[in-house]
């Protein structure tokens, strides 16, 4: 037949184009073992379905596996034998860091290795202040039972901490120290602010406003000039060094208990407060403080910021730490253990990775500021894989799923009921405002904001 | 593509804000898709005939295709009943189950086998379950369902899937979904061995049936022509829809996207798009392209990556292809035997299909898609492919996420009318009218030495006080009043008497005096 010819022909005149897909393993396989394997890539959304969800659900697992990892306690110090009152990091060396007993002792420690390298019988009473020269190997520590200020210089032979540099007897019970950043200047609170020039015998200033104690006299780290100070009838103080008479002073409904300055922003300030709370200040506008940071369910003893100047860490007579986020008036984490008992002292370490405190347990503790950071050095892809986890739990930091094992936070019993106790007090303030507002009328029962709550007044 | 064409429709935008983002979205969309083409590896197969040319046999394919195709083009003569085919997600793995009896598996491109077993009992359906590295093989028989594994063995006998005639891997679920023919639906957690969800659809026997990979949900087709989508959380139907005059007879879908295909009782192929339930084109030609008729269809249809539509003609004495939207076929092969399934190769330009006295398989050129991601793709090696096990379990989504795109939702869904309801709270908390009790509180009576006095002075604070109260319903009922019917709905349904008119200048009557809401009357401008 005539067809089968025709159709040769024509297939060779015009041939059918075909393509099939056909792969070459070289392209897909690696070359050696020593290779990593060869992950194909297409980004097109038709083979991504449901791509949020699986999101979503790895969102979940971050938030669980960070509660998984979530270790921070490093380890004690080392039983000191009497309640600890202070912990004074030092400013330029990253692992050491000295204590003040309330016996009068001052011990030196190793951080990481959680080691005393060396113990001082300083005073013959209680140990209030302990602050470091910025620039030099000293330090001065002051006794408000034996009212004396002494320096101890450190060296690399540590027989020479047997006796102090200089001492110094004052006429007042000091309550705390300070040392300036950078200048030769230290500020002792005792009855009033007193500031001292290492030279001279003599105080350089005396600040007072009222005629109760001053508990603690800070210098702001980036105004040279400017002290903050608490004192014993609830009221922070600000100082300008080169006037006579204090700026301001704020009067507050409670004591507070200690003071620190911002790190990074000169005109913040943190001060934890008898009413179970902290307070963070602006001193441009101290009407009222900036933020209100509720979550102790006793007094806060003890404030610090960070080196970031972005968190804070609190110490409370109710037995457990407490780290905040800057501007957030609820609590990031909780840190307690069975025997920790009243905590009175509380600093980051210089690298905002670790956390001392100090308790009435007669312990130093080290904690992580992170819980469920990896200490130790981390691959290339743990860290893509940290910050993925990290993004993932703030992309859905709203689901109700997420939300709630990220905030979630074990506490024992006792400080569990202390907390619905608070609850219940808070609520029933709440309630009794809002019947009033709706029984007496607006004008006369006004909405207050929380944050013009705790301010009595501010003197000029 | 329509559904783009939909998406971009500035009608249907509520405002100028979501016509931007919307085409954001459309520019992203594209500009993604140029970035994947340039840097893709591979490029999809095709075929360039002549006009008019005849649709080519596998011969003259193989004569101008390279001699590494020659694998994917086979015939096994069996003798065991009607085949039914199942390829893995890899593409790399080709099960079949005879009617007979015979349960076999072997690697496709190697003609290696993993087993051969013959179970002594009717075999309807099958799919393989679990991750490449570990494969394991759903079979259902004629009562129970059993899973086997590489080897053979008989890992689990299944009694809850019974009398199952279709099984379904929700891979990103990690559940195992059925049908059965008494009407039943299932899903199996094959990670945790838990049963998601087992009840009775109430829709007589589920004989046509089609899972949605995107969205894993079931999809069957009932006589009545009615297309049901099933979801495990909901023992009724989600979504049920008519799509045909006559009974549904084959339900397919694609292995990615959202074009469901269905084959009518007359004979005709539709196409629709489950997310917003409407006919999408068949064929690119004509207006009328709703549904092309397929003459002498038997009732399977098989989709392939790229969109190619396979199905029997001749009462399944031949497969047919058709191209993505098109009525033309692209190409055809006689079956020696009644075709009872057909299945693509995921990957791969490759077509099985199982018939009455064995399985074959055929070169389908375009069929594949070309570049795959992650290791699931048939040249990934067993490292890459147990990784991906183990992401696979950790990414395990919840059952919850199997919803139909039509119903809406999803997790990163706005919830719409959570917020409204929240702002209608608190709109009608601002708007609330003080309450009847407050208003009619009468303070109590006190007795003892100089109550008398305490009893009236707190007498005239309240009567002050109900004077205050009563001053501030006037004020709110003004406004409500002048806020008309929107008002009235925030307060919590309380309808006002008819608003008062304002005046021609849109001066207000009568200003509210020194209440807080004096900030809610409109301002006269």
């Amino acid at each position: 037949c005539l067809f089968p010819v025709l159709i040769d022909q024509l297939n060779t005149h015009w041939p059918m184009k075909v393509k099939l897909l056909l792969r070459n393993p070289q392209d897909y396989l690696r070359e050696t073992a020593d290779d990593i394997h060869k992950l194909a890539r297409n980004p097109a959304p038709e083979l991504h379905p449901m791509s949020a969800e699986t999101e979503y659900v790895r969102a979940l697992n971050a938030a669980k596996l960070e509660r998984m990892f979530a270790k921070p306690f490093l380890g004690c110090f080392g039983d000191q034998g009497d309640q600890l009152s202070r912990v004074c990091m030092h400013p330029r060396a990253l692992s050491l860091c000295l204590s003040g007993c309330v016996d009068g002792r001052v011990a030196f420690w190793n951080i990481p290795r959680r080691s005393r390298v060396l113990q001082l019988d300083a005073h013959s009473g209680c140990v209030q202040g302990l602050c470091w020269h910025p620039e030099q190997d000293l330090f001065y520590s002051c006794c408000d039972t034996d009212r004396t200020l002494k320096a101890w210089r450190v060296g690399d032979d540590l027989t020479e901490f047997s006796r102090p540099v200089s001492q110094r007897h004052l006429d007042f019970a000091p309550l705390n120290l300070d040392h300036h950043v950078s200048k030769d200047l230290f500020a002792l609170s005792g009855d009033a602010v007193y500031l001292y020039d290492s030279r001279r015998s003599d105080p350089v200033g005396q600040w007072k406003w009222g005629s109760d104690s001053v508990l603690q006299a800070r210098f702001n780290p980036t105004e040279w000039h400017l002290l903050a100070a608490v004192t014993k009838d609830n009221a922070l103080l600000l100082i300008d060094t080169r006037q006579r008479e204090p700026l301001r002073r704020i009067r507050c409904e409670f004591r507070q208990n200690a003071l620190c300055w911002n790190p990074q922003e000169p005109f913040v300030l943190a001060t934890a407060s008898d009413d179970y709370n902290l307070y963070s200040w602006d001193a441009r506008r101290l009407a009222s403080p900036a933020c209100v940071y509720r979550g102790h369910t006793n007094a806060a003893m003890d404030v610090d910021f960070a080196p970031t100047g972005r968190e804070l860490v609190s110490a409370s007579y109710d037995c457990t730490v407490r780290l905040w986020e800057s501007g957030r008036s609820q609590s990031r984490d909780v840190y307690h253990t069975k025997r920790m008992y009243r905590v009175f002292a509380a600093r980051y370490s210089l690298d905002a990775r670790f956390i001392v405190t100090a308790s009435a347990d007669f312990n130093l503790r080290l904690w992580k500021a992170r819980a469920s950071e990896k200490l130790g050095a981390l691959t290339p892809r743990e860290r893509a894989a940290v910050n993925t986890a990290e993004a993932l739990k703030q992309k859905y930091a709203h689901h109700p799923q997420v939300r709630r094992i990220v905030q979630h936070r074990h506490l024992p019993k006792r400080l569990y009921q202390a907390q619905l106790e608070m609850k219940a007090i808070r609520g029933k303030q709440r309630r009794k405002e809002v019947n009033r507002r709706e029984h007496r009328g607006e004008d006369k029962e006004p909405f207050v904001p929380e944050r013009d709550r705790h301010v009595r007044g501010v003197d000029e | 593509t329509t559904m783009d064409v939909a998406a971009e429709d500035s009608d249907q935008m509520p405002s100028g804000f979501h016509a931007k983002a919307a085409a954001k979205a459309a520019r992203l969309r594209r500009e993604a898709a140029k970035l994947a083409s340039a840097s893709a590896l591979e490029s999809p197969g095709g075929i360039e005939s002549r006009p008019g040319e005849w649709a080519p046999t596998q011969s003259k394919l193989l004569r101008r295709v390279a001699v590494a195709a020659r694998p994917g083009h086979f015939e096994l003569s069996l003798q065991y009943g009607p085949y039914s085919v199942a390829y893995d997600t890899t593409g790399r793995l080709l099960a079949l189950c005879g009617r007979g009896g015979h349960v076999a598996a072997f690697e496709w491109r190697q003609k290696r086998l993993m087993f051969e077993s013959q179970v002594n009992e009717p075999c309807h359906a099958l799919t393989w379950v679990g991750a490449g590295s570990t494969p394991q093989l759903a079979v259902a028989h004629s009562n129970w369902t059993y899973i086997y594994d590489a080897q053979g063995l008989e890992l689990h006998c299944l009694k809850r899937l019974h009398k199952a005639n279709k099984l379904f891997w929700l891979p990103r679920h990690w559940l195992l979904a059925a049908c059965t023919d008494t009407g039943h639906l299932h899903w199996q957690d094959v990670s945790t061995g838990q049963t998601v969800a087992s009840y009775c659809g109430h829709h007589g026997p589920l004989r046509v049936s089609a899972l949605h990979p995107d969205s894993g949900c079931v999809l069957t087709g009932q006589p009545n022509g009615q297309l049901c989508i099933w979801t495990p959380l909901e023992k009724r139907p989600v979504v049920k829809m008519l799509c045909c005059p006559a009974g549904v007879r084959a339900v397919a879908t694609a292995p990615a996207g959202h074009a469901v295909y269905t084959l009518g009782g007359d004979s005709r192929l539709r196409v629709w798009d489950i997310r917003c339930l409407r006919p999408l084109s068949v064929s690119d030609s004509g207006a009328d392209a709703a549904s092309i008729r397929l003459f002498d269809a038997a009732p399977q249809l098989a989709v392939s990556q790229r969109g190619l539509l396979a199905c029997p003609v001749r009462q399944g004495a031949a497969l047919m292809v058709l191209p993505a939207g098109g009525a033309k076929p692209l190409l055809s092969h006689p079956s020696p035997g009644r075709l009872s399934d057909l299945a693509f190769c995921p990957w791969e330009d490759v077509l099985a299909f199982g018939h009455a006295r064995g399985l074959g398989s055929v070169l389908v050129p375009g069929s594949g898609e070309p570049n795959p991601d992650g290791a699931v793709h048939p040249l990934s090696g067993k490292r890459q492919r147990r990784e991906a096990e183990v992401r696979g379990l950790l990414d395990k989504l919840p059952p919850e996420t199997i919803a139909p795109p039509a119903v809406g939702g999803g997790v990163n869904a706005v919830d719409a009318e959570g917020i409204e309801e929240a702002l209608a709270r608190k709109r009608a908390a601002v708007m609330a009218l003080p309450s009847d009790e407050v208003r009619q509180f009468q303070p109590r009576r006190r007795s003892g030495k100089a109550s008398g006095e305490l009893n009236r002075k707190v007498g005239e604070r309240w009567q002050r006080r109900r004077m205050e109260l009563r001053q501030l319903l006037k004020s709110k009922k003004r406004v409500l009043a002048e806020m008309g019917d929107e008002g009235a709905d925030a307060a919590g349904g309380r309808k006002t008497k008819k608003a008062k008119k304002v005046s021609q200048s849109g001066e207000l009557t009568k200003p509210a005096t020194g209440t807080f809401l004096d900030r809610l009357i409109p301002k006269a401008d």
